[in-house]
């Protein structure tokens, strides 16, 4: 869930600040001195793979010790009192040097996101939310973070919290993460004893506390407002923007909610430098991601790769390939279970960042590629998605509640071909009386994985339809 | 006649102005710049504006008081007994809209009914009591009433709606009890 | 509103033009006033015409101020905004999608378009997937005909359904809920809208109703199984906005198209809710609430609500005379006025007369009047009040005013609990809580007033502490901007109710502020304002202590008189509608007409006179109350001077100008009785007649005589006997 929030959920000048990267490149060229926080010009031209320095979670297979000792031991807590010594402004602006954007789906600048917290205060108490409700299926990266490096995390909560003057951190972790809760709780633990967060935290004078918070397992609340309704001990069901979680978050108050990994790679931007960061990838699509390639290749995993590295190196490279060979895809979904699905000969030189995907009519969501060969039903697979979303529908408001409904009612039928072919017709333009009319982005993810399906694979379905009225008149 | 003729003669001069209003209208379009003096309300009205203003403007105005009761055929008892009573109607609380509560109504007072024994349908020995006439103004109504002889009274005046602060905001109110309990 | 938007849809078939022309009228009078006042309004356009509005104004307030109006199911003005409905999306230029027009604030220049396509399209979608589920039992449903859903299906949404399905998985079914006697669930029309659980949590301060399950599971209800019991549950029937919480005892009983509404007065209570009674043939078959925004807003306490099956029992149809053997046999209207006019004869000018809880003003003036010409002053409510404090207006009214309570900042309530005396008096007091910080004490026994409040004891004596401003709640009251102190109606008919009454005034006096008068008594009478105003002297012992030869008892019902304090050969005459308390005790049973059969003035408890209008006429022999007077008068030989209403209400007008003035308020003076009362207060605990929600059903003959209201109390008490077996299940 915390993949979907997209665009249309955003105020304009964060549209703006969305905008495609030719029109900030020229701006750029048009100025001689750009602004602090602005990323260096992009260089490179072929991205990937990633050396082995220049991986930030160095223990994401959990073979050395994830407690504070191995974690100091890999460079954690390195200089992070000089770090949050130097203030907010600093840690902002290496931020949006950095190109950094929200690694939870929606991709949303993090330098910016977190600067709005720096609005003037009234009184009230700022709040940096972790979003670790990791619920997307095919997602699997925060998951590995909170099991093997805890430590990256809470001290992310403590430099993210700084940068935008929070007190204190609250860590949502998904229900049903119990070793991870458990091993987070345990971080969080030494870390206080250690003196790197609560009360004069690192020996900074500056107060910070961290709290995890286990979800009950409910999907949606890994959306940011469901999040924070859960939070404050209510169904989760999420609230209307504006008011925005900046402004009125949890307990009513100024919040930020970010992804564990957005947060996880902050200590580390902060340290090796904002530049270092955007030395990765494209142009605002820059630094390091987690992948996690699942679904039919020899040897599904999770990576730490650089932005915009070609989806068939990706797979070739870290996942032995497609299992019978490339020439064996059938399509692949490349952000988790809400972004479209592409087939493969979009696959064959798509780019895997940010602007590469929406180029190829689907999104770089959390980066969970489920790859499907040519064994796999596809109509079947998105009717589970489909299935799923009816499931995890809060039911709040209309759209939602019965149009995902529907949905799953047709490509139920889809399934076995039971249909008309004017309803593929009708589908499509259901799914798109849903999207952009939700509260929530909820709605939308349901709506994109039918969408991607009638974009690419009609013909399929259509020759289901055939088969079932040709076997029903038999 | 005259009064017919004096309705033409009106009607008439309204064309006039109407057509004076769109050439006024036209040069405006055409030239903004000329800068001559306008009349606000005509130079920025549509076209149909103009021409529903100069409908309203053509109305019939009748001067002397008129008591048609006499006339009317409606029986004496109905005319003398009987109060009539000038109002908005209510908006139906069971439904949100309102198109139907912004005219001015008269209503006579209610009268014995019953059911009848033979079909169970709803039966009236009062033939004022289904009369529905919709004014634009209590004004016309009461000249409605004075004509027919009805004694009449206005029930409620048209109150300015409150203004209502809404805001979704409050649900979430760190520090108010507009904080959402339930849901 | 659900047509204007189809009606400019069609353009050249509709005659838009009137609209055109008033919208043009009002945006160029909008333009004129621009430059001189209100700097602070923002500019924004509906539909490309110019809108002044306030910063933070929704997109729906913005359009509705030029007549426009969006459609919604979620949203109620008097609720919270939820946003979850999705009807009301609009375009706005240069958004990417429609926003939710309910919650969002306008920005300046934007431009909103209520009937573009994108906005017509996103309404169609959503009504669409309304429908999905939605089963087509219009036919069946008692909310046909005055459906929201319906109406706006027709304006808004397809000519035809596209669900297919319907042929094999068919649509959502959700099992009815048992939420009490009053409001009956069919909850598969249900279109998740949450205004009954807003209502629930905000209004009426119980949080009893809330939705379970998520996605299409969705359902509305209590969770466990239990009633939804409240003062005002038969709001919930109005909000909802289709047929899934309908009226019970009103199931299946006619259409909307069949009924003749008539706008009338509630008395069952002090409040004076409007109303508009419902009616077919010669029945009242409902009622429902009238916009009012200085009395009830647009809510209706369920007693008013549903006791109207009262009026069809237990009626009084023939007049009566009772025979030498003891029984009330029916006469004709003659023998029983002449029977009558022989007791009246030989009593001798000893007369008095009792008026009830149920009297309206005209027949209370015809009886004081017709008691006069015959030599008698003595004229009494049935209610008590402190003695010689009628003379002034103020020390019986709710001075601050129904709706100005909802801008206090601190109450005291003494001795009464308006939860049950007078609801929508509460809700106004539960809204200060909820949105002015209203800080609440009470003097009494501990009461639930669905609001946080201080329970300061239920000793009298604590009165006088808090009006000493020695208690602590005293610098509450004196702190703030607008106090409020309100006393029960019933508390002064105690011994000592003088004393405390003079010690509240006093202290008003302190805490008033200008255009705020701080006293408050809150009646719990219909009848009782109206009384004392027209010159009655307060409690039926007056009235017992004159031992009338002849004793009127006109609507008086709550027996405070009994047979055993009046003279052997006392004969007393009941006019009424009931047959209650005050007839059986009656030697001639007069029937008079009930207030859903007279045009009556009621004056409510801040003073607001308001009139009755006849829906159906009286039962069988029963007449209006004020012409039995007038023709009583006729046969004794004192003909009373007015021949019909009109002339009725001139001569009240005589006596109380001010009481003709249907609707309006006349401020009244500053608390305080003219004699010097130097009662102390005794000690003794203050006590509340109506402390819990089965002592609300049944206070008054109409509600007496009310099936429904019976019900409401066995459910109440059933729900309790549950509790309680779970209670020690648990121990």
């Amino acid at each position: 869930m915390a993949a979907i929030v997209r665009f249309n959920l955003l105020t304009k000048p964060q549209i703006v600040a969305t905008l495609p990267a030719s029109l900030h490149v020229q701006r750029f060229q048009s100025t001689q001195a750009p602004p602090p926080g602005t990323p260096p010009p992009q260089t490179k031209t072929k991205f990937g793979p990633l050396a082995d320095e220049d991986r930030i979670f160095t223990n994401l297979y959990g073979r050395h010790d994830w407690r504070l000792k191995g974690a100091l031991k890999r460079g954690d807590w390195y200089k992070t009192k000089e770090i949050v010594l130097k203030g907010a402004d600093w840690i902002v602006n290496e931020i949006k040097t950095s190109g950094l954007r929200g690694r939870g789906g929606a991709g949303f600048p993090s330098g910016m996101k977190w600067s709005f917290m720096n609005k003037p205060g009234d009184g009230r108490p700022k709040y940096l939310v972790v979003n670790a409700d990791e619920g997307e299926p095919g997602t699997c990266k925060d998951r590995e973070i909170m099991r093997h490096d805890p430590h990256k995390l809470v001290e992310g909560c403590l430099i993210a919290g700084r940068a935008m003057g929070a007190q204190a951190a609250y860590i949502y972790i998904r229900g049903e993460f119990y070793n991870e809760a458990s091993n987070m709780q345990l971080a969080i633990a030494e870390a206080y004893q250690a003196g790197l967060i609560g009360k004069n935290a690192c020996g900074t004078g500056y107060d910070f506390d961290v709290f995890m918070h286990r979800g009950a397992g409910a999907y949606i609340c890994g959306e940011e407002t469901a999040l924070i309704e859960s939070l404050e001990g209510k169904q989760g069901k999420p609230r209307l923007k504006p008011p925005f979680p900046a402004d009125v978050g949890v307990f009513g108050c100024p919040t930020t909610v970010t992804n564990v990994e957005t947060v996880a790679v902050a200590p580390t931007i902060c340290r090796r430098g904002g530049v270092w960061f955007a030395s990765f990838g494209r142009t605002r699509n820059s630094g390091t991601k987690l992948f996690n390639i699942s679904g039919h290749v020899n040897r599904p995993c999770t990576v730490e790769e650089e932005m915009s590295i070609p989806l068939k190196e990706l797979i070739e490279r870290h996942c032995g390939g497609v299992t019978g060979g490339w020439d064996n895809l059938l399509g692949v979904i490349p952000g988790g279970s809400s972004t479209p699905i592409i087939p493969k000969n979009v696959c064959d030189d798509v780019i895997m960042d940010f602007d590469g995907l929406i180029a190829a009519q689907t999104s770089l969501g959390t980066a969970a590629i489920i790859v499907m060969d040519k064994s796999t039903d596809v109509i079947k697979a998105i009717a589970r998605l489909i299935s799923f979303y009816k499931h995890e529908s809060c039911g709040q408001c209309t759209p939602c509640r019965e149009g995902i409904g529907w949905m799953n009612k047709i490509m139920t039928r889809f399934v076995k071909g039971d249909a008309q072919p004017a309803e593929i017709d009708m589908l499509w333009e259901i799914s798109k009386q849903i999207e952009g009319h939700t509260i929530c982005a909820l709605g939308d993810g349901a709506a994109w994985p039918v969408q991607g399906l009638i974009r690419h694979f009609r013909p399929e379905i259509e020759k289901r339809m055939q088969l079932h009225a040709k076997r029903v008149s038999n | 006649m005259s009064a017919l003729r004096q309705v033409m003669c009106r009607s008439t001069a309204s064309l006039q102005l109407y057509q004076a209003n769109r050439a006024a209208a036209a040069r405006w379009a055409s030239t903004a710049t000329d800068g001559g003096p306008l009349d606000p309300k005509t130079a920025l009205a549509r076209p149909e504006e103009l021409e529903q203003r100069n409908k309203l403007s053509g109305k019939i105005t009748v001067p002397t008081a008129v008591n048609l009761s006499p006339i009317s055929g409606v029986p004496e008892e109905h005319i003398r007994e009987r109060r009539v009573r000038i109002h908005i109607p209510p908006k139906n609380a069971m439904q949100s809209g309102t198109d139907n509560v912004n005219t001015w109504q008269i209503e006579f007072d209610n009268r014995e009914r019953w059911e009848n024994p033979l079909m169970g349908w709803a039966s009236s020995g009062d033939p004022l009591s289904n009369m529905n006439v919709q004014f634009g103004s209590p004004e016309e109504a009461i000249t409605f009433c004075e004509r027919n002889g009805w004694r009449w009274y206005v029930d409620g005046a048209a109150k300015p709606k409150k203004e209502r602060v809404k805001n979704y905001g409050i649900n979430f109110a760190w520090n108010k009890r507009t904080r959402v309990s339930t849901k | 509103m659900i047509r204007a938007p189809l009606v400019k849809a069609l353009g050249a078939l509709g005659s838009p033009t009137h609209q055109m022309a008033s919208r043009a009228v009002r945006t160029s009078a909008m333009v004129a006033q621009t430059p001189a006042k209100a700097p602070e309004k923002i500019e924004v356009f509906v539909d490309d015409i110019p809108v002044q509005v306030v910063p933070g104004t929704t997109v729906l307030q913005a359009a509705a101020q030029i007549g426009v109006e969006i459609p919604r199911f979620c949203y109620h003005e008097r609720l919270a905004v939820a946003g979850n409905c999705r009807m009301c999306l609009v375009e706005v230029e240069k958004s990417p999608k429609p926003v939710a027009a309910c919650a969002m604030p306008v920005m300046k220049g934007w431009r909103i378009k209520t009937n573009s396509d994108l906005t017509r399209k996103a309404r169609e979608g959503v009504m669409e997937f309304l429908l999905m589920n939605h089963p087509l039992d219009c036919p069946i449903c008692d909310q046909g005909g005055e459906c929201d859903l319906q109406d706006q299906a027709m304006a808004f949404g397809s000519d035809r359904s596209r669900f297919t399905d319907i042929n094999y998985t068919g649509k959502r079914a959700v099992e009815d809920k048992d939420i009490g006697p009053l409001v009956k669930t069919i909850m598969t029309r249900c279109i998740h809208c949450t205004r009954c659980v807003r209502f629930a949590s905000e209004i009426a301060g119980v949080d009893d109703l809330g939705t379970t399950g998520r996605g299409n599971d969705m359902q509305i209800g209590t969770y466990v199984e239990k009633l939804f019991l409240t003062e005002l549950s038969g709001n919930v029937i109005d909000l909802c906005p289709v047929g899934a919480l309908t009226n019970k005892p009103y199931s299946f009983v006619a259409r909307p198209w069949e009924i003749r509404k008539v706008s009338s007065i509630d008395v069952l209570d002090a409040v004076g809710s409007n109303i508009v009674v419902s009616t077919r043939t010669n029945e009242v078959l409902r009622i429902l609430p009238r916009e009012n925004e200085d009395v009830n807003e647009e809510w209706l306490a369920d007693k008013s609500r549903f006791a109207c099956d009262g009026l069809k029992r237990q009626r009084l149809v023939a007049p009566m005379v009772r025979m030498p053997n003891g029984e009330l046999q029916a006469v004709e209207w003659e023998g029983a006025l002449i029977a009558v006019a022989k007791a009246i004869k030989a009593a001798g000018g000893q007369i008095a007369g009792i008026s009830g809880q149920l009297a309206d003003l005209e027949a209370q003036v015809a009886l004081k009047d017709l008691l006069n010409r015959l030599g008698s002053e003595v004229v009494a409510t049935e209610q008590g009040f402190i003695a010689g404090g009628t003379d002034n207006r103020a020390n019986y009214l709710l001075n601050s005013t129904i709706a100005g309570l909802e801008e206090a900042d601190a109450v005291l309530l003494v001795g009464t609990n308006p939860r049950y005396e007078a609801p929508l008096v509460n809700t106004r007091l539960r809204k200060a809580y909820v949105h002015n910080e209203l800080q609440i004490a009470s003097i009494g026994p501990k009461i639930d007033l669905s609001y946080d409040h201080e329970n300061l004891g239920a000793d009298a004596a604590l009165v006088k502490d808090v009006c000493s401003g020695a208690h602590a709640f005293s610098k509450v009251l004196e702190g703030a901007k607008k106090p409020a102190i309100i006393i029960g109606a019933d508390l002064l008919e105690r011994a000592d109710g003088a004393a405390i009454h003079a010690t509240v005034a006093e202290y008003c006096k302190k805490l008033k502020k200008p255009n705020w008068n701080p006293f408050n008594v809150l009646q719990t009478n219909a009848a009782q304002v109206g009384a004392l105003d027209v010159g009655y002297k307060a409690g039926a012992q007056t009235a017992v202590k004159a031992q009338p030869k002849v004793l009127f008892l006109l609507n008086a019902d709550a027996g405070k008189v009994t047979r055993e304090q009046l003279p052997k050969d006392c004969f007393v005459v009941y006019i009424g509608s009931h047959g209650d308390n005050g007839a059986s005790i009656a030697d001639a049973v007069l029937p008079g007409a009930a207030y859903t059969e007279k045009q009556g003035i009621y004056v409510n408890t801040e003073g607001r006179p308001q009139q009755t209008l006849p829906g159906v006429s009286p039962p069988g022999m029963a007449r209006e109350d004020w012409k039995i007077l007038r023709a009583l008068s006729e046969v004794v030989g004192k003909p009373l001077p007015y021949d019909n209403l009109d002339e009725l209400r001139n001569r009240l007008e005589d006596v109380a100008p001010h009481l003709t003035r249907l609707g309006q308020l006349e401020p009244a003076g500053d608390a305080g009785a003219a004699g010097t009362i130097s009662k102390s207060i005794g000690g003794g605990a203050i006590d509340i007649k109506l402390k819990e929600l089965r002592d609300y059903f049944m206070t008054d003959a109409i509600s007496r005589a009310s099936p429904t209201m019976a019900k409401c109390i066995s459910a109440v008490n059933k729900q309790q006997r549950e509790n309680e077996a779970k209670q020690s299940v648990a121990i």
